[in-house]
């Protein structure tokens, strides 16, 4: 939140760093592990969850990892049966994101307020060139609905993988670059302002963490990969000026100078992800 | 140096002096949108756009538009050039019809209410969770009586797909919108001359009367007659007189305004009949030969009905009435236009009847410039159709208004309270009665409130209009740009056949109605065993429509449905001139309309195997097909006896008068000096619900003031802004007041389409009470500068039926208008059940069968009352 106003506020783009290069088999690590988390949470928003899906999350296993990155469900999660579990996320997930009155988690609605606009067709347009389409889930979704923005970079970091497998280097960044433009063009315009407004609306503690994790995991792709982009979606709280406060000297690069393990706080309240450490 | 003096005298002089010149100097400018109609480009890549005809599917006028598709989606809506009614131009409300496709409170799912009716908690369920769920209910009810069954629709331009559904399903429980739309009008002009609405040759005429029509902003064709009207004015320097409460943007049109005391336009209109009888201006050669009664039989008729005597009930001078009835009469030619001035009262069908008589009675029926046949088309249903229901449905056609062939739905509600006619499952289609009907949600919101009245209510829509809010099922429609249908309307003098067609797939999981409801029979008889599901044996709508229009004769010879998806239209009578917005042939003339249908005279084909009768009827096969007249067998007038029934004896059966006469309305004479009559009317930008919704209507118009006299506003001390209370026999509102001199005195006026409560967060303006919730989050939505919705009046609007043709009175209403008091706050509406109740049985009494027919009839003393006549069954349509 605070920190948003401040990265928005800069003004220069970020040199590129002068890291060492992580070896094939750290980077190959980093993207399963980013590939998962994508995938986890695209589980939370592309549809209502399935009883599967929250028996996955709901086993002590997964609620303990989840737990390591601040993520604790409250008693509406943990309690009901799996069946009212279901039932009840079912109808927030409708409230929030399909009847009318709510806000769909569908980058065209949150950037122009309207269905099909231009990051539908562009995304269209970008998963045919990549060799996707989307196909029917549970219910049809649309193209620029944040799910499957999710699942797109998944299947691109497991391209990444693949790339990483047979020692491409080259194109492993080839597909690196697709990554950091599609968050540049897509998801970092609108993920954390959107996932702010979850936050808020929810009535239920699931929609509250994994908006919350979203945000911060956004949040860290997007210092991950020194990319410096304004969230323009209209859920990110505002804060006047006079009440920013600077927390650090905002003439300082942040990221072109860190080295790893050197990376800028973290603003207060955010989640760390657990990425391998020194990778980057 | 010049020693010219330019004074603006000279130039005035200078430049009525040289208005020759002036005129045939080279004109290098033009309009560029009819330059460029039927095309469009990016404007940064001028890259041209994919154009996809249409028509309009906003309101229903069904103007010819242009999809302009880029990248898959709509960025521009266009006249289509090629549409011979409305040529190229589509009004704000066409232009904005995108907005529906891509509205964020749009329902792209089916919906399964999970929490109270109305409290808004939904759950997102499969298509075929719904289908399974509402073909179980509907099995139950089909085992209980089909008739339990229940469609009721609004706008339905499905060309039957409704129809067959509910007669697959064997109910003959259908129910319309048009007892709240114009039924009084229908049923005044059906039995008299066979269609339900006039063409009015606007262009070509010299003299209009506009009885109680906006012609210029709402009313049927507003587009295409607005452009006929206006060349009528500039290239034939017609004449145009407005009889209105208020001064409408077609009254202030006008050469005059006369404004008129509500619901006495009948009257009115037959002293101007007086008149013109009286001084021997009718067109006597007409009447004789192409009515079914006599000069003489007419001016006895009208004898009593002086214009001293309309001049009491209406306000309007006897000596303007006599003006207006000799230039009427000595124009040739002149026209009619009437809407829901006349029609919407108690006795609508007779203002209606009263009004058209006009142009009868002076023989301007089927001229150049005069009062035309409506021109249309029609097209053959795909194969097989299904038999229909076995028995008739009170609801659909209730027996206390036998003569009301288009319904009386508004007094649905009062009729399954009172348990006429019990229900299992409503379907709801296009409609929004909660909002639309009298008594709104005091009314039909209760009704559908009511687990025990309505066990389950199906809403097929898009969008989350208040009635959709109630219902338990939500069937997500597709809005009009998505879907396929036929269409056709009598919109010019050139008849047309024309489509809908999708300009992109379907958003989210929204089904086409023809669709979803081919995928409900299809789950109630999956193997075809119950006999439904033959009926439904299309592979998409686009199969569906090329049965429709494949073998239309001409069409199919030009390409059937191919045809009309490239062009949107058939036939293409000629090219649209850019410099005079006219459809020309080859040599640059205007196309010709054809006038006189009437006069069409049978060919040797026809007359074969028909007979004659002594009064001239010729019939064939046992209907009547023609008219003999001076030798000759013509196709004469598409009624009973092929003539225009001055006389409805259909009416006499019944008790009514079947000459054209007026009944004033009792509680208007009864009515104390502080009480006035509240009538509503239409914005151009706005339909009657659907359009709050659209963001760029939205933004233009969002209010309603209401309209107030400025010696009224005088009297109550009120001036423009303030609040007013407003308060009839079954609520009161309270709004504010828009002071002028442009209404009539004893006359309150507010216009439908704003307050709603539902059909999303543009149209509520709920964004501005819960910000928290995604309202203000929205980037469109933020852009709300305005903090007003405005009072929707229905509320404390009673039911009033018109014995005949079962129209809701909506201009009947007596209100009490008083300065806001202090703890009255903008906005507070209040509608009493109980007292709409009593208001529908009220109404009730003036029914044929009820005790007040006989008194407000005493000329027709001799009628031997209800029970003499035969029980109808099957409503009384024409």
């Amino acid at each position: 939140m605070l920190n948003d106003l401040l990265l928005d506020d800069r003004p220069e783009p970020v040199p590129a760093r002068a890291d060492p290069a992580p070896s094939p088999e750290e980077l190959r690590h980093e993207c399963v592990a980013r590939a998962g988390l994508c995938r986890l949470l695209a589980g939370a928003f592309v549809e209502e969850p399935s009883l599967e899906f929250l028996a996955t999350l709901r086993s002590p296993a997964t609620l303990a990892a989840l737990a390591e990155a601040g993520v604790r469900f409250g008693d509406d999660f943990l309690v009901p049966d799996a069946d009212a579990l279901v039932e009840a996320l079912a109808c927030e997930f409708t409230t929030m994101f399909v009847a009318s009155g709510g806000f769909p988690p569908v980058e065209s609605v949150r950037l122009t307020g309207r269905y099909h606009q231009a990051p539908h067709f562009d995304l269209k347009e970008l998963y045919r060139r990549a060799g996707f389409v989307v196909r029917k889930g549970r219910f049809q979704v649309l193209e620029d609905h944040l799910g499957v923005e999710l699942l797109f970079v998944a299947e691109l970091l497991d391209r990444s993988v693949m790339a990483l497998d047979r020692g491409d280097m080259a194109g492993y960044r080839a597909i690196d670059r697709d990554i950091r433009r599609f968050w540049t063009l897509h998801l970092a315009r609108w993920v954390r302002g959107y996932c702010r407004l979850v936050q808020r609306a929810s009535e239920h503690s699931f929609y509250r963490e994994m908006a919350r994790f979203l945000a911060a995991f956004a949040e860290e792709e997007l210092v991950a990969m020194r990319l410096r982009v304004d969230d323009l979606d209209q859920g990110r709280e505002v804060v006047p000026k006079s009440e920013v406060q600077v927390a650090f000297n905002p003439d300082e690069p942040v990221c072109n100078a860190c080295g790893p393990g050197d990376r800028p706080a973290m603003p207060p309240g955010a989640i760390p992800i657990a990425v391998q450490p020194g990778t980057r | 140096m010049s020693d010219t003096k330019f004074t603006r005298r000279t130039f005035l002089k200078v430049s009525a002096g040289t208005t020759a010149a002036a005129a045939a100097a080279p004109r290098l400018l033009q309009a560029m949108e009819n330059e460029l109609g039927g095309k469009d480009v990016n404007p940064v890549t001028l890259a041209e756009r994919k154009a996809i005809p249409i028509n309009c599917h906003v309101c229903n006028i069904q103007d010819g538009a242009i999809a302009f598709v880029e990248n898959g989606r709509v960025v521009k809506l266009e006249g289509n050039p090629e549409h011979v009614s409305t040529r190229g131009r589509l009004c704000a409300k066409g232009n904005s019809g995108m907005w529906y496709s891509y509205d964020p409170d749009r329902i792209l799912y089916p919906l399964k209410r999970v929490g109270a009716r109305g409290e808004g908690k939904w759950k997102r369920i499969t298509w075929d969770e719904a289908l399974a769920e509402v073909a179980k209910k509907l099995d139950a009810a089909l085992k209980e009586d089909p008739n339990t069954i229940m469609m009721k629709y609004g706008r339905n331009r499905t060309g039957g797909t409704l129809d067959r559904f509910m007669k697959t399903l064997g109910s003959a429980t259908v129910v319309n919108h048009t007892s709240v739309c114009e039924s009084s009008k229908k049923i005044g002009m059906e039995p008299t001359w066979g269609p339900d609405i006039e063409t009015p040759d606007f262009a070509n005429t010299k003299y209009v009367l506009n009885i109680g029509s906006n012609i210029l902003e709402a009313a049927y064709f507003h587009n295409p007659l607005s452009q006929r009207i206006t060349e009528g004015r500039v290239d034939n320097q017609m004449k145009i007189v407005t009889f209105d409460v208020r001064l409408s943007n077609t009254a202030g049109f006008s050469d005059e305004w006369i404004p008129v005391f509500p619901g006495t336009d009948g009257a009115v209109a037959l002293a101007l009949g007086h008149v013109i009888l009286r001084e021997d201006l009718q067109d006597s050669e007409f009447i004789n030969t192409w009515t079914n009664v006599t000069v003489d039989e007419l001016k006895a008729h009208y004898k009593d009905f002086t214009p001293e005597w309309a001049a009491k009930i209406s306000g309007v001078p006897a000596a303007t009435i006599e003006r207006i009835a000799r230039e009427f009469a000595l124009a040739k030619p002149a026209t009619l236009f009437t809407y829901r001035g006349p029609a919407k009262h108690l006795y609508g069908s007779y203002n209606e009847k009263a009004c058209m008589m006009l142009p009868i009675m002076t023989g301007n029926i089927e001229t150049r410039g005069g009062y035309c046949l409506p021109r249309g088309m029609g097209w053959p249903q795909p194969g097989p159709t299904p038999p229909g229901a076995k028995h008739a449905s009170y609801l659909s056609t209730p027996p206390d208004y036998p003569l009301a062939g288009h319904k009386v739905s508004h007094l649905v509600p009062f009729w399954i309270a009172e348990g006429k006619q019990k229900i299992n499952v409503y379907f709801t289609y296009q409609d929004n009665a909660v909002y639309t009907n009298p008594g709104a949600q005091a009314v039909w919101g209760k009704l559908f409130r009511d687990e025990k009245l309505l066990p389950y209510i199906v809403s097929m829509s898009s969008h989350m209009g208040e009635e959709t809010a109630l219902a338990d099922i939500i069937l997500p429609d597709c809005p009009y740009l998505e879907r396929w249908e036929p269409e056709s309307m009598p919109n010019s003098l050139w008849p047309w056949l024309g489509i809908r067609q999708p300009v992109h797939a379907s958003l989210g999981e929204s089904r086409e109605n023809r669709i979803l409801l081919r995928d409900l029979v299809h789950k109630l008889d999956p193997d075809g065993k119950r006999g439904m599901k033959q009926y439904w044996n299309f592979k998409d709508a686009e199969d569906y429509m090329r049965q429709h229009f494949d073998n239309v004769p001409g069409l199919k010879e030009a390409g059937g449905l191919d045809f009309l998806k490239k062009h949107g239209v058939w036939p293409i009578y000629g090219k649209l001139d850019p410099k005079t917005g006219k459809v020309t042939d080859k040599t640059g003339r205007e196309i010709k309309a054809e006038y006189g249908l009437h006069k069409k005279e049978l060919g040797t084909a026809d007359m074969a195997g028909a007979v004659v009768d002594k009064s001239g009827v010729i019939s064939k096969n046992g209907k009547a097909i023609g008219i003999k007249r001076n030798g000759r067998n013509y196709a004469g007038f598409p009624t009973g006896n092929r003539l225009i029934n001055v006389r409805v004896d259909e009416w006499a059966q019944y008790g009514f008068n079947p000459m054209p006469t007026f009944k004033r309305i009792p509680w208007h004479e009864t009515m104390k000096e502080d009480e006035m009559i509240l009538t509503t009317f239409k914005l151009n930008v706005h339909k009657q619900s659907r359009t709050a919704a659209v963001k760029w209507l939205a933004e233009i118009a969002h209010s309603n003031p209401a309209w107030i006299n400025a010696q009224t506003a005088k009297r109550l001390g009120v001036k423009t802004g303030d609040l007013v209370r407003v308060e009839s026999k079954v609520g009161h509102l309270v709004t504010k007041a828009y002071v002028t001199e442009g209404i009539q005195p004893k006359v309150i006026a507010i216009a439908t389409a704003f307050g709603h409560w539902e059909y999303g967060r543009l149209a509520s303006l709920r964004l501005k009470d819960k910000p928290a919730f995604g309202g203000q989050e929205d980037p469109d939505l933020n852009n709300v500068w305005w903090d007003d919705k405005g009072v929707h009046p229905n509320a404390i609007i009673p039911v009033v039926a018109d014995p005949i043709g079962g129209s809701q009175g909506w201009m009947d209403t007596v209100v009490k208008v008083t300065r806001a008091g202090p703890n009255d706050k903008y906005g507070d509406i209040q509608g009493n059940w109980e007292k709409h109740v009593e208001a529908y049985k009220e109404t009730m009494r003036y029914a044929y069968t009820g005790d007040m027919h006989r008194k407000m009839h005493p000329e027709m003393a001799s009628w031997a009352g209800p029970a003499s006549v035969k029980p109808k069954s099957g409503g009384g349509g024409h």
